[in-house]
C-alpha cells in the first residue's frame, strides 16, 4: 500500500482562543490535483504552513509521502515545492542565484541546480529577468517567480497558495497551464484559491473548509450536483400565482413575466417530471432552461449553511 | 524531488527507506545543503565591503591614530616596562581586534536571521530539507568568518603603526577562533528574540560595546586596584582581549589562557547547543 501524498488527522491549531484547525482529517492521494476551498480564516493557510513547517501543530498527525512533517521533517519538506500567498523571497541577490540557493537546500549540486534554476525560468517565462533582484520585477513577474521558486527542486507535492491572486487572465491562464503539465507529469497539487472558476476548471476533487475543519469533499461536478439547479419554464399563458407543484427535490417556485423559475435539487433529472405536472395542471410549456448550480452557489451555501449551523449550537 | 524514483513504503504504508538520488538523507546531499546556506550566508557580506569590511577599517584607522599616535606616549609616560615592555598602539591592538570581531560575528548573525525574520524569507531556509544543526552551522560559520576577516583587517591596519611579532600562534589562533564563533552564537539569539531594528543596536551598542571598552582594551589590569580590579574581572571580555593578547605580548598579560580558553570553548559549543534547540523549537520563527 502506497503512503497518499498528504495525510492528515484530527489536526488542530489554536492562536489563543482562535482554533485554526480544529480536528481537521484530510487526505489528498499521489498524482491529485487537488482544491482547498475556504473563507478567509478557514485555516487553509495554517494547514499549508503545518506542512511544510512554518505552524507547530497543537495535536493530531500530517504527512506527506508516509512522512511525519514534525518526526521526519526533513523527508517530507524534500517532497514539497510551495508557492506561498505572500512574497517571501532573498532580496539581497539576482532571482537565479535564489533559485540555484533553493536547489541547493535540497541537496542538488551546483552545476545541476544552475542547469534547474534556467529551467525554472524559461519556463514560468522570465529568463531574461534572471540577473534582476526580486524587488524590481513587477507584479505579475513576482507571481511566476514564485512558482518558479516552487518548481526548481522538482518536488513531487506542489503546493499553490493562492497562486493568481491579483494576476490578470493572461498570467492566469499562463499559470494554469504549468500548473497542468506539472500534475501532467505526476506531480501531486495542492490548490488554494478564492476564484471557484480555477478550482472548478483545474481540480479533480475540492475540499471545502470553514473554521479550520473539512466541511465537505468531493470532484467539482459531484458538488455541484448537490446544488440547487434553477429551471425557466416558458409558458404560453402565465399564471399570476406560482402553482403548487408536488415535485421530488422542488425548493421555491416563482412566477416571472413569461412563465416560472423553479428552484430545485438535480435540476435535469426533475424538469421532465416539472414539464409533466405544469401540462396535467392545463399549462403549456414553450420552453426550458436549466442553469446548473455554480461550485460558487455550493461553496457559498455549505460555508453559510455551516456558519448557521455553528451560531444556532453556540 | 523526482517523479521517476518513489519512496519505499512497508506494509502499512510507512516510509522504510529513501533511494532517490540527491535525496537529504545522503551524506553529500547533506554538505551540499549546509555548503549552499554557508556560501549564501558568505556572499551576503563579501559582495558589500562598503557596509561590511571598510567601516572597521576606518574606524580602527582613528583609534591608532587618536588612542596610539597622538595619547600613546603620554599614556605610556616615560616607563619602558608600562604595558609589558610593548608601546601602547601593540597593547591596544588585541583588544581592538577582540572588539571588532565580537561586534562583527555578532552583528552579522543577528541582522541576517533578524532580516530574514522581518521580511520574511528566511522561509526559503526553513521550509528546506536543512536539518535544525545545519542551519545553525551555516550561520554560525558564516558570521564567525566575517569576525575574523575583521579582526585579520584590523591586525594589517595595526602593522601600519606598529611592528608586531607573534609570541604564542597557538593561543592567537585558538582565541582568534572562539571568540567570534561564541559570538555568532549569541547573535543567533539576538536574531531569533528581537522583535524590531531596535533590539539589534540595544544589544551591540549597550552590551557588548561597554563591556569591551571595560574589558583592559585601553589599560592594563595593573592600572585599576582594589574593588575595581575585582569588578573588572567579573567581565568576561577581560578573559578574551588577554587571551588574544598573550599571543603577541605575554608578559602584558596578567590572567593566564589556558582556562580562559577552555571555558571560552564550552560556552560556544553550549550555545551553539542552545541555537539549535532554539530553532529546533522554532523560536521566533515559527507559529
Amino acid at each position: 500500500m502506497t503512503a497518499p501524498a498528504i495525510r492528515a488527522r484530527n489536526l488542530r491549531k489554536n492562536y489563543g482562543d482562535v482554533q485554526a484547525l480544529d480536528g481537521l482529517d484530510l487526505t489528498v492521494e499521489r498524482g491529485e490535483f487537488f482544491g482547498l476551498l475556504g473563507p478567509n480564516g478557514a485555516g487553509k493557510t495554517t494547514f499549508i504552513n503545518t506542512l511544510v513547517g512554518l505552524v507547530h501543530k497543537d495535536g493530531g498527525d500530517a504527512e506527506v509521502f508516509g512522512f511525519d512533517v514534525e518526526a521526519d521533517y526533513r523527508e517530507a519538506r524534500d517532497r514539497i515545492g510551495l508557492a506561498p500567498q505572500e512574497f517571501n523571497v532573498d532580496r539581497f541577490f539576482p532571482i537565479i542565484e535564489v533559485l540555484e540557493h533553493k536547489a541547493g537546500y535540497h541537496g542538488i549540486g551546483s552545476k545541476e541546480a544552475r542547469r534547474r534554476a534556467e529551467d525554472a525560468l524559461k519556463t514560468v517565462g522570465i529568463w531574461d529577468k534572471r540577473d534582476t533582484r526580486f524587488d524590481w520585477l513587477s507584479g505579475g513577474m513576482k507571481r511566476r517567480f514564485v512558482l518558479a521558486r516552487a518548481l526548481v527542486s522538482n518536488p513531487d507535492l506542489l503546493i499553490l497558495d493562492e497562486p493568481t491572486a491579483g494576476v490578470d487572465v493572461q498570467l492566469r491562464h499562463d499559470l494554469w497551464d504549468i500548473i497542468n503539465r506539472m500534475n501532467d507529469a505526476g506531480t501531486t497539487i495542492l490548490l488554494t484559491t478564492h476564484y471557484i472558476e480555477e478550482a472548478e476548471r483545474l481540480c479533480d476533487r475540492v475540499a471545502i473548509m470553514d473554521s479550520g475543519s473539512k466541511v465537505e469533499v468531493a470532484a467539482p461536478d459531484d458538488l455541484m450536483a448537490r446544488g440547487t439547479d434553477t429551471i425557466d419554464l416558458g409558458l404560453a399563458d402565465p399564471p399570476r400565482t406560482a402553482p403548487r407543484l408536488d415535485v421530488d427535490g422542488v425548493t421555491d417556485v416563482t412566477v416571472t413575466d413569461d412563465g416560472l423559475s423553479v428552484t430545485a435539487a438535480g435540476g435535469s433529472q426533475t424538469a421532465p417530471e416539472l414539464v409533466r405536472v405544469l401540462e396535467r395542471q392545463g399549462h403549456h410549456v414553450t420552453s426550458l432552461d436549466i442553469r446548473r448550480a455554480s461550485l460558487e452557489e455550493v461553496f457559498v451555501d455549505l460555508t453559510r449553511d455551516d456558519r448557521e449551523y455553528a451560531e444556532v449550537s453556540a | 524531488m523526482s517523479h521517476d524514483t518513489d519512496v519505499g513504503t512497508n506494509g502499512e504504508g510507512s516510509p522504510t527507506t529513501d533511494s532517490r538520488d540527491g535525496a537529504p538523507t545522503g551524506l553529500r546531499a547533506r554538505l551540499v545543503g549546509l555548503w549552499t546556506l554557508l556560501h549564501r550566508e558568505i556572499l551576503r557580506y563579501v559582495r558589500r565591503p562598503r557596509n561590511t569590511f571598510l567601516p572597521p577599517m576606518i574606524t580602527n584607522v582613528l583609534y591608532f591614530t587618536v588612542f596610539g599616535v597622538v595619547l600613546g606616549e603620554r599614556i605610556s609616560g616615560n616607563d619602558p616596562n608600562a604595558f609589558g615592555g610593548a608601546g601602547y598602539i601593540l597593547f591596544i591592538l588585541p583588544g581592538l581586534v577582540v572588539l571588532g570581531m565580537i561586534s562583527n560575528a555578532f552583528e552579522n548573525a543577528s541582522f541576517s536571521i533578524f532580516h530574514g525574520r522581518w521580511n520574511e524569507y528566511i522561509h526559503e531556509v526553513l521550509t528546506s530539507p536543512l536539518s535544525h544543526t545545519e542551519m545553525v552551522l551555516a550561520y554560525v560559520a558564516a558570521s564567525s568568518l566575517r569576525g575574523i576577516v575583521v579582526g585579520a583587517i584590523i591586525w594589517g591596519v595595526g602593522l601600519v603603526f606598529t611592528p608586531v611579532t607573534v609570541a604564542n600562534p597557538f593561543y592567537l589562533a585558538a582565541f582568534m577562533l572562539v571568540i567570534p564563533t561564541l559570538f555568532a552564537a549569541f547573535g543567533v539569539i539576538g536574531g531569533l528574540w528581537a522583535r524590531d531594528f531596535d533590539y539589534l543596536t540595544v544589544m551591540n551598542q549597550f552590551i557588548i560595546r561597554p563591556l569591551v571598552f571595560f574589558g583592559a582594551v585601553f589599560y592594563p589590569l595593573s592600572a585599576l586596584s582594589g574593588i575595581w580590579r575585582q569588578v573588572t574581572l567579573l567581565n568576561p571580555m577581560v578573559y578574551m582581549v588577554n587571551g588574544v593578547r598573550y599571543g603577541v605580548i605575554p608578559e602584558a598579560v596578567a590572567v593566564p589562557p589556558n582556562r580562559s580558553l577552555l571555558v571560552l570553548t564550552g560556552l560556544t559549543v553550549a550555545v551553539v547547543a542552545l541555537d539549535v534547540e532554539l530553532v529546533r523549537r522554532g523560536y521566533g520563527l515559527v507559529d
